[in-house]
């Protein structure tokens, strides 16, 4: 589970080419959108797309959903961790 | 919608028959669709109960302006058809953050947002002032209709105005049905009766406003009401339909039509419309391909509305201005000037005859298509979110850590976003010595974010000792571009072998010198077993970062054959900003080397150096 939020931190940094963050900056709780990392809309739809490419796991536009899936690097693995294709 | 095409846009009729009015008359048991989402449907008969409710409410409180702020497009409808009947005017904020909602609020008697929103509201400290338009406190006995006046102010459009006076544009119900009746005689003709209105675009602005609000409601086309933004959930949705349309944006287009995912919709999508940047070829042909026709691009403004249209598999990079609008280009510079029905008189930037003159260049062709030829000003567009570049500059420079700011937009991760060049105040220096250039960053985007939608805060910073002139003083995009160039920080750390594990904050290149402006981190690997208690930068690194240097300034790695006159002054700590200088010296083919900050010198010597291969 740590190996997979680390390959997730790692493809946060990559398919939104951030600057000055390394993974271990990002703590696996913190938030990453708006407070936190700062994340935007754009970056999230861009997100989701490396996520479905990646592990193959759909991300749907339920808001509820979304704000936990993508609170947090943790929040994120956990999703991926249950949905994953491969 | 046949009506339609028969009413001239720009015919006197009388307000009661035209579609908008009209929708409201007659049955509050009327079930056709108006709009849907995944919950199911609107009708007609609802929305003339809705559209009553609030009204009268909004009589109450007092008619005059009204923040409107919703994310549910049904609730936009409600909400703007109300204020109209009431005589009220809508006013949209330019993005929902909690100092711009404040400042719009000011002028307002009352808000208008939905759940969605609601939190923005509690943010600026504001949500006691709001009503959900689809739950409106104890509407009580309804007011009798009034006629709608098409001839009043209904919506206003706010530019964000962090610095000074937002500008203002503001439209009547006219210009806004005026026009969609146009686009309905132009591009309704695929659109046969049924076809539901899918979108991505927000409501929030010009564009989306009339094409997934104004315009269906006009055509008598039920539209999605809620907005769904990931392919998976919007695909299958109108895969179900007999006939769909898709409103959407650049940066949704580009995204839905990757690996073919508009391909389920062949035959079902009758037209896609792409607005608020500019859709890139590619794209463009990927959704030919997968669709049978290219999107219907749409070009055009806040104060103007809808200017021309595109379809890049009929016309090319031409693009055809709409009917209606005229179009000239009467000055040296280039720019449009637009005289077109749908801009109200009384705008800023409009002479009072319905001529506007926008900050886009044009090359216009014989038959009056024309080319885009980029900005005369430095409005640039960034998601579908407009932004003026001195405006955000302004309010940088406002910050302490900032003596002058400079923005340019750049491609990062796919999509063209901010960058900022800053050059710091003493303090400013002392921050970013202090918090590294990401603490740096994040204090100024703070400081932007309480006034600017989060989409436009600068994605990466560099920190200049002055800003890059050329000859005549002008700052040039080249040269703050060329600050990107190389990644600085731990993104290029890890992409160059030979690293120097330090932050390069800029570089500047003179005749005979180099500088660089660094930053020791305190994750530097040197560091290791080099005093955990002090740690301290051993001098052979520093010599490292300066045949480093000497090889960014040559384009070549050269090879260390000799040092002369080395000095290590005094320890080097991690956290200092330095500046590295290169020069060379009088002697032979040596380069001298200076490790600074100010008067405090750090290493300091001469590097012979034999030039090995490029």
């Amino acid at each position: 589970m740590e190996s997979l939020e680390q390959e997730i931190k790692e493809l946060i940094i990559t398919a939104l080419a951030l600057e000055d963050v390394t993974p271990t900056d990002i703590e696996p709780e913190a938030a990453l959108f708006v407070e936190g990392l700062g994340l935007d809309s754009i970056d999230a739809l861009e997100l989701a797309m490396a996520l479905e490419e990646r592990y193959g796991v759909q991300i749907g536009d339920d808001p509820e959903l979304n704000q936990r899936i993508f609170a947090s690097v943790r929040n994120l693995a956990d999703y991926v961790n249950e949905h994953r294709a491969h | 919608m046949r009506t339609a095409r028969k009413v001239p846009a720009m015919s006197p009729a009388r307000s009661d028959r035209l579609p908008i009015a009209t929708l409201l008359e007659g049955d509050p048991d009327d079930r056709t669709p108006v709009a849907f989402d995944r919950r199911g449907l609107r009708t007609r008969g609802g929305l003339r109960r809705d559209v009553s409710a609030l009204a009268s409410v909004v009589e109450r409180a007092g008619v005059g302006r009204w923040l409107l702020r919703v994310e549910d497009s049904y609730a936009a409808a409600v909400s703007l058809l109300s204020l109209a009947r009431a005589g009220a005017v809508a006013v949209f904020p330019p993005n929902g953050r909690p100092e711009t909602l404040r400042r719009v609020a000011q002028g307002c008697v009352g808000a208008l947002w939905d759940a969605a929103c609601r939190s923005d509201a509690e943010a600026a400290g504001i949500a006691h002032l709001g009503i959900d338009p689809l739950d409106p406190p104890d509407p009580g006995p309804p007011t009798t209709p009034a006629r709608i006046d098409r001839e009043r102010p209904l919506v206003e459009f706010r530019t964000s105005g962090t610095t000074g006076a937002g500008r203002v544009v503001s439209k009547a119900l006219r210009h806004l049905e005026d026009e969609v009746l146009a686009l309905e005689a132009k591009l309704g003709g695929p659109l046969r009766e049924g076809t539901r209105i899918f979108a991505t675009a927000s409501h929030q602005h010009i564009y989306g406003l009339l094409f997934r609000v104004f315009w269906p409601l006009a055509a008598r086309r039920a539209f999605q009401s809620e907005t769904l933004l990931h392919a998976s959930e919007l695909i299958p949705r109108m895969a179900e339909c007999e006939a769909a349309a898709l409103v959407t944006t650049p940066v949704h287009l580009k995204r839905m039509a990757a690996s073919d995912g508009l391909r389920p919709l062949r035959g079902i999508c009758r037209a896609v419309f792409s607005s608020g940047g500019p859709l890139d070829a590619e794209t463009a042909k990927s959704v030919a391909q997968q669709l049978g026709a290219a999107p219907v691009e749409v070009f055009g403004s806040t104060e103007t509305g809808g200017i021309a249209v595109r379809r890049r598999d009929a016309d090319g990079e031409f693009w055809v201005p709409l009917p209606g609008v005229a179009i000239r280009c009467p000055g040296d510079d280039g720019r449009l000037e637009v005289t077109s029905p749908y801009v109200s008189v009384g705008e800023s930037l409009d002479d009072g005859r319905g001529r506007t003159l926008l900050g886009d260049r044009v090359a216009i062709g014989a038959d009056g298509s024309f080319l885009l030829r980029g900005r005369a000003d430095r409005v640039v567009k960034v998601g579908e979110k407009r932004l003026a570049l001195p405006e955000m500059e302004r309010l940088l420079e406002l910050h302490p850590y900032v003596a002058e700011a400079a923005l340019l937009v750049r491609e990062q991760a796919g999509e063209g976003r901010v960058h900022a060049v800053v050059a710091p105040t003493p303090g400013g220096w002392e921050a970013l010595r202090r918090e590294g250039r990401r603490g740096f960053g994040a204090e100024l985007t703070r400081h932007l974010s309480g006034s600017f939608d989060l989409v436009l805060l600068p994605r990466a910073w560099r920190s200049v000792q002055a800003l890059p002139r050329d000859a005549q003083d002008k700052l040039t995009v080249a040269a703050l571009d060329a600050l990107f160039v190389e990644p600085a920080g731990a993104a290029g750390e890890a992409s160059r072998p030979d690293a120097p594990g330090l932050r390069i904050l800029d570089e500047t290149r003179e005749e005979d010198a180099f500088e660089r402006r660094i930053e020791v981190t305190d994750r530097l690997p040197q560091l290791e077993g080099h005093f955990d208690g002090f740690p301290v930068v051993a001098g052979v690194v520093q010599l490292g970062w300066a045949v480093d240097a000497a090889a960014a300034w040559r384009g070549r790695r050269p090879r260390l054959a000799g040092l002369e006159a080395l000095k290590f002054s005094q320890p080097l700590r991690p956290g200092r900003t330095l500046t590295l200088r290169i020069e060379r010296a009088r002697e032979g083919r040596s380069l001298r080397f200076r490790l600074h900050d100010g008067e405090d010198v750090f290493a300091s010597g001469r590097l012979l150096l034999e030039e090995g291969d490029p």
